[in-house]
């Protein structure tokens, strides 16, 4: 399959040089990563190390099926394995409503960073409680949205609505699980723009989440029941977001920006009932994440920014039906820094980071805190876009 | 009664007069776009006039503007690479996009591979073309076909709008190379690749550029190479565009006495800068005044 995927990007990037001044030819742009970085976290090898990450790579496709409609495809290399991070359609104009159809596999628009690649973020290590409730790679799925421009007059308002297949919801399933079945999750986003001034924006949005993450046979968590009852765990995410932005000229612009989730779900819990007796059922449980940050460019070739985030769950932990987003006893904490040199343009970039965790335990284990330092190099070849708020 | 009557009646008027919705890319466009439609045309624009118009943010309000357009105009070449995220965004497969390069004597195309080691070169030539007043003319023939042919009612009308607008700038241009005559033949030195249409036209000689290649920062061995260059062609003038920085011309001033003018190369991009008129009228008098 890496192999299949290797050649279809070779084929890619041949064709595209030698039909370069074709205008019908899609786009082709290529963003590689490459990432140094020490920590200080006690017990791993890497301790005070120059440490060297993997180069990762992404390789996207991206043009205009035909007046209305276009297509994307973004094949991802991470960790020595290609994989495909996106594949999509999308119908932009021509339908009813004002109505955009985006059909295949995509980030989704659960807030607003998840839609956005890494390799465009100001800072360096995803939000805590993206990985921790929705995996390392975000909130991406495969399924259909449906967008719509509402007539609030000279406000930009948009509601998403989609329905995905629920893979995302695979990094907060547990071995004991079951398998979830065909059962589709929904998730909608309502979102609002406005100029404050000619150099002054911001956006606020409200996302919302619902389905069924896993299915647990209630028998591995009870010693007296004697019967195979399986029940369904769903969940609910409430998330709000904000971003603001000030650029009073083409070389300064001021980032603040912020997102959250609320998380309500089913998860199993078993209660003990003296030595000898337990039961287990289906408890329902409510924890929360977000992060804010600011990012200052102060030269056309500088910026400095700080992020805090604060997440349920301790970061790392595998998943099980009492980690990550079904945790509701522990929490994690970060504190990010970071400094960016665009030593040419926005094709390249160096960025110095620092990250601090530390970890709180309900049940008051102590764990001592841990800071990684990193370097990172990315650039970015091909067709450059323009950058949307 | 009669005061019904003759709401009514007004109303009906109003709502008989072409109203063609137009968004220009760039406050220059919009100024020609109001010379030709004035008031039967409504128009508003997406780069401020201090705004650098190859870089502009892809903000949801600009694809309102367009949600609701007949006509979108813009530079084209390649100048506005945010323009087709708007037009998308906006999902309105109605939208009229008119490219005023069309017609346009083109310079500057390269006649090589270009790529990102020549700097932000555009592969269909220099687009800045709206500096030369003889182009304007281009642009606005071109605006004129197009709003002509969304209210065919109006050909008249905006034929008669061209036909003064251009005999306007034909005057002009008898003044603007008159006093132009002072500096012809003179070597200046530009920030940005962006004045080989106006140079060409009033005969300046362009002896170099601040930033090494185009959109490419300045650096310090540059700056070194054009302090020889102000020095052995006595430069007296830098001209740029006054939404980029001025840090490095104004080392390159403190070293050789060279003057720094900071023009505007849109409408609006000064507030004594209200027309297209204005605009070249106000490089003119800079240039002659500071060269």
């Amino acid at each position: 399959m890496n192999k299949l995927l290797f050649a279809l990007s070779l084929f890619f990037i041949i064709s595209g040089s030698i039909n370069a001044q074709s205008s019908i030819n899609p786009d082709i742009s290529l963003i590689g990563t490459f990432n140094t970085f020490t920590n200080f976290i006690k017990g791993t090898p890497e301790y005070g190390k120059l440490n060297f990450g993997d180069p990762e790579m992404e390789l996207f496709v991206d043009g205009y099926l035909n007046p209305f409609a276009r297509a994307t495809a973004n094949i991802s290399y991470e960790s020595n394995t290609f994989g495909v991070e996106e594949l999509y359609g999308n119908i932009v104009r021509g339908l009813p409503f004002d109505m955009q159809i985006k059909a295949g596999k995509f980030l989704v628009g659960f807030g607003k960073l998840n839609t956005v690649h890494p390799h465009a973020w100001p800072f360096l290590e995803r939000p805590l409680f993206h990985q921790v409730f929705f995996g390392e790679s975000g909130f991406n799925d495969v399924g259909i949205n449906f967008s719509f421009l509402l007539p609030t007059g000279d406000v930009f308002t948009n509601l998403d609505l989609g329905i995905f297949k629920g893979s995302s919801t695979i990094p907060q399933t547990d071995s004991n699980a079951i398998d979830r079945g065909i059962n589709p999750i929904f998730v909608g986003r309502l979102n609002a723009f406005l100029s404050l001034d000619d150099y002054t924006n911001l956006e606020i949005g409200l996302s919302g989440s619902y389905g069924t993450y896993s299915k647990g046979n209630m028998i591995l968590f009870s010693i007296l029941k004697n019967v195979n009852n399986i029940e369904t765990f769903n969940y609910l995410f409430g998330g709000f977001d904000f971003k603001f932005k000030y650029a009073p000229d083409s070389y300064t612009v001021l980032t603040l920006q912020g997102e959250g989730i609320l998380n309500h779900r089913d998860v199993p819990r078993i209660d003990y009932f003296g030595v000898d007796y337990s039961t287990a059922s289906s408890k329902k449980i409510s924890n929360s994440g977000f992060f804010i940050y600011a990012d200052y460019k102060f030269q056309k070739q500088f910026s400095v920014g700080a992020k805090y985030d604060y997440t349920a769950g301790i970061l790392g932990d595998l998943p099980t039906f009492y980690s990550l987003s079904n945790d509701d006893k522990n929490s994690t904490q970060g504190f990010e820094t970071w400094f960016s040199y665009y030593p040419v343009e926005e094709t390249s970039v160096v960025r110095l980071g620092l990250q601090h965790l530390f970890y709180s335990y309900g049940d008051g284990t102590k764990r001592s805190a841990e800071t990684t330092i990193k370097l990172q190099f990315l650039f970015s070849l091909g067709p450059h876009k323009a950058h949307p708020f | 009664m009669k005061k019904i009557i003759l709401i009514l009646f007004i109303a009906f008027v109003s709502m008989n007069y072409a109203n063609i919705k137009v968004v220009a890319s760039t406050t220059v466009i919009y100024d020609l776009v109001k010379e030709i439609g004035k008031d039967k045309v409504s128009v508003d624009f997406i780069a401020r006039g201090d705004q650098d118009p190859h870089f502009v943010e892809v903000l949801p309000s600009y694809m309102l503007k367009l949600r609701n357009a007949d006509i979108f105009f813009r530079i084209g070449m390649g100048l506005e690479m945010w323009s087709g995220q708007l037009i998308d965004g906006s999902r309105n497969s109605s939208l009229k996009v008119i490219d005023l390069s069309t017609d346009i004597d083109k310079k500057e195309v390269p006649n090589y591979k270009p790529d990102a080691s020549y700097g932000d070169v555009h592969p269909f030539g220099n687009p800045h073309y709206w500096l030369d007043p003889e182009n304007a003319k281009v642009m606005t023939k071109e605006i004129y076909e197009a709003l002509a042919s969304e209210s065919h009612q109006d050909e008249a009308y905006f034929k008669k709008n061209l036909d003064e607008f251009n005999s306007r700038i034909d005057s002009k241009m008898q003044e603007w190379t008159n006093s132009m005559q002072k500096v012809k033949g003179k070597s200046l030195l530009f920030f940005h690749a962006s004045w080989v249409y106006f140079a060409e036209r009033f005969g300046l000689k362009t002896a170099g550029f601040v930033e090494p290649k185009p959109g490419i920062a300045p650096s310090p061995s540059h700056n070194a190479e054009l302090v020889q260059i102000i020095k052995s062609k006595n430069i007296k003038t830098i001209v740029m565009e006054n939404f980029y920085s001025d840090s490095a011309p104004n080392q390159l001033s403190q070293l050789t006495g060279v003057k720094v003018l900071k023009v505007a190369t849109a409408v609006y991009g000064l507030k004594s800068v209200n027309s297209y008129i204005d605009m070249i009228d106000y490089i003119v008098n800079q240039i002659i005044q500071n060269s």
